[in-house]
């Protein structure tokens, strides 16, 4: 059957549906676009012009960037071989970490830096003693830089669990273990060769999701005082009109391109694992 | 002493007993099926020789060396799966030559291998193959070799050929089993299916509720049943409610029809309640030859299997099936006539319960 006769075969209603969705997202898009083309006539694009000038932009966004990559990397570390014991030994974990992994979707984000920064604004000292070991975190860049990926590590959790866990489902990680095992393969070498390339769609699924959040986050940034591209545009939003069209549009296109980034890789797997 | 060894085996789950007080010796280049239906503790005792269960109690030695202990990969032995298990990410020959590249083998020596092995499963032309690419039976192929590519002291086998269609499993098991003479590997293969453990096995465990029924050649375990269970699980078997009548001529009364049994029964005292078993093909048509049972019957029922027609016939009150094979030319007798049917004293059995 051509894609042409299967196009035909839709009903009439769903096409209906699936117009009106389309409209929902892309009108807005649509909108924005065109309204940060309108500056100036005579240079349509001066909106993206200034806003790539501007050195703020790029010192904030290439800081977030690199917050996303770090927070991606940690994430992976965490979670992956959380998900993979609870898999493998721990099944009855699995309601309690689910929970947990929750908890960023009831706990709102100022709460959560609010708890960060009551914790570790002050130094931490030995019980008893007046020996301080480590300075407050909040003192200096790197401490803040550390609790503003853990934040976001917490931001992220139930897409990256989500992600990874669905990843492991569809592939029978009990049996390939075992079966690495039997060959005399190692932990290392049975996550790093056997468990990650199965699950490397579901893990850049889960990376790209991390990436969205923490690129366009301004609560955690804002309130930990670090110069995030996200405080960035909020600011350039209360006092410009067409820069911030200008940059949100240009977001929806990196989405874009990351998700079609997730369609070429997952769709390599896909052939890569079959009909497992 | 023994190859493989299995002392006093017992495997915990709770207060659950799966596997108790289990032993077993195999011998070097031995096939041993484990056969007995689900949950008995036949995969369980597998996957304890394999190491990825820890027995509670008890010891397994390989070679002469204490493995009860060691960690799965570190007990070279091979081991098959049901579901294949191959790494959907690597091709036939990365599959392969997983276990030498984890043993950190020369790559001329991992590329020698694969190819010896694709080539003693007869994949030659599908060594870049992913394993979606392959049918069923060729990734059991491929789990095969990779599992033997590592020279493994035991190869185990968990249940196969099960996820297989019924042609592809009667090739692959005479496969398997030639494989593993030429190559002489110890096997241990577990199965519910007794005609794959009846074909392919030197000897039969035939495991229930974690315990050990009994230990065999094929022939053995077939003709002579030691218990009930043994007999009903493998092959058909008619069994009937029966009363002693003279223990040490070796009769039964059975609904009122008098039997004769080899089975020794001098034990029991007359009158004692016992079970009858006889097994469906032991039974023939009096007027081609008469043995030393000889019974009226009256046909109940005739059903065509193919190869085989089953006969049901009603002795006294018991009803019994009899087996015989087909043939164009046979002359089966109409439902409701009366006949004679006839079966030696061997083919009654009293078997422990």
């Amino acid at each position: 059957m051509s894609f042409l006769s299967r196009l035909r075969r839709v009903p009439f209603w769903s096409w209906i549906w699936f117009l009106v969705g389309a409209l929902y997202f892309i009108l807005p898009l649509f909108a924005t676009f065109e309204f940060s083309l309108t500056w100036d006539p005579a240079i349509p694009f001066k909106a993206y012009q200034r806003s790539f000038a501007d050195n703020k932009f790029w010192e904030t966004f290439i800081y977030s960037n690199v917050l996303a990559v770090a927070t991606i990397i940690f994430s992976i570390v965490l979670i992956v071989p959380t998900a993979y014991w609870i898999r493998l030994r721990l099944p009855q974990a699995r309601r309690i970490v689910e929970f947990i992994t929750l908890m960023p979707f009831v706990v709102p984000a100022i709460i959560l830096v609010f708890g960060l920064i009551r914790i570790y604004s002050t130094p931490f000292s030995i019980p008893f003693t007046d020996i301080v070991f480590m300075q407050p975190l909040t003192n200096f860049k790197a401490g803040t830089n550390i609790l503003i990926v853990s934040g976001y590590m917490v931001l992220a959790m139930p897409y990256m669990y989500r992600s990874v866990d669905t990843g492991m489902r569809t592939v029978d990680i009990r049996t390939l273990t075992e079966a690495a095992q039997s060959l005399g393969a190692n932990w290392f070498v049975i996550i790093s060769r056997v468990i990650l390339p199965n699950i490397r769609s579901a893990l850049l699924s889960g990376a790209l999701l991390t990436f969205a959040i923490v690129v366009g986050e301004v609560t955690l940034a804002s309130f930990l005082g670090v110069n995030a591209f996200g405080p960035y545009l909020f600011l350039l939003g209360q006092h410009r009109a067409y820069e911030p069209a200008a940059l949100s549009f240009f977001s929806f296109l990196l989405t874009w391109l990351a998700m079609g980034l997730i369609q070429l890789v997952s769709g390599g797997q896909g052939q890569a694992a079959g009909a497992h | 002493m023994s190859y493989l060894s299995l002392s006093n085996i017992t495997k915990q789950f709770g207060d659950t007993v799966v596997v108790d007080d289990f032993s077993l010796d195999v011998e070097k280049g031995e096939f041993v099926s484990f056969l007995g239906p689900s949950g008995c503790g036949k995969t369980t005792t597998l996957r304890m020789v394999a190491g990825f269960e820890m027995p509670t109690a008890g010891r397994i030695t390989l070679d002469g060396a204490d493995i009860t202990e060691k960690a799965p990969n570190q007990r070279n032995v091979g081991m098959i799966f049901q579901s294949y298990a191959l790494f959907p990410n690597m091709t036939v020959a990365q599959n392969i030559g997983f276990g030498l590249g984890v043993r950190k083998e020369p790559k001329e020596m991992i590329s020698q291998r694969v190819e010896e092995m694709i080539s003693l499963i007869n994949l030659e032309n599908h060594a870049n193959k992913y394993p979606y690419q392959l049918s069923g039976g060729q990734q059991q192929r491929v789990s095969l070799a990779r599992a033997l590519a590592i020279h493994p002291q035991v190869l185990l086998l968990d249940e196969p050929l099960s996820a297989l269609d019924a042609k592809i499993r009667v090739s692959l098991r005479a496969e398997i089993r030639a494989i593993q003479k030429k190559l002489g590997i110890t096997a241990i293969f577990v199965t519910h299916d007794q005609e794959e453990a009846l074909s392919i096995s030197d000897r039969i465990v035939v495991m229930n509720a974690g315990l050990m029924e009994q230990v065999g050649t094929p022939f053995e375990i077939y003709n002579f049943p030691q218990t009930q269970f043994v007999a009903n699980f493998v092959g058909s078997l008619n069994t009937a409610n029966a009363e002693v009548s003279d223990p040490v001529k070796g009769l039964l009364n059975v609904d009122g029809v008098q039997f004769i049994t080899a089975s020794d029964i001098k034990s029991r005292k007359k009158g004692d309640a016992i079970r009858v078993s006889v097994r469906p093909e032991r039974f023939s048509f009096a007027f081609e030859e008469k043995k030393e049972n000889v019974l009226d019957c009256t046909i109940e029922n005739i059903t065509f299997l193919g190869s085989v027609v089953r006969i049901q016939v009603k002795i006294g009150e018991a009803k019994f099936n009899m087996d015989t094979f087909n043939n164009p030319f046979l002359d089966l007798p109409k439902i409701g006539s009366k006949e004679q049917v006839t079966c030696s004293r061997e083919a009654v059995l009293v078997l422990d319960e």
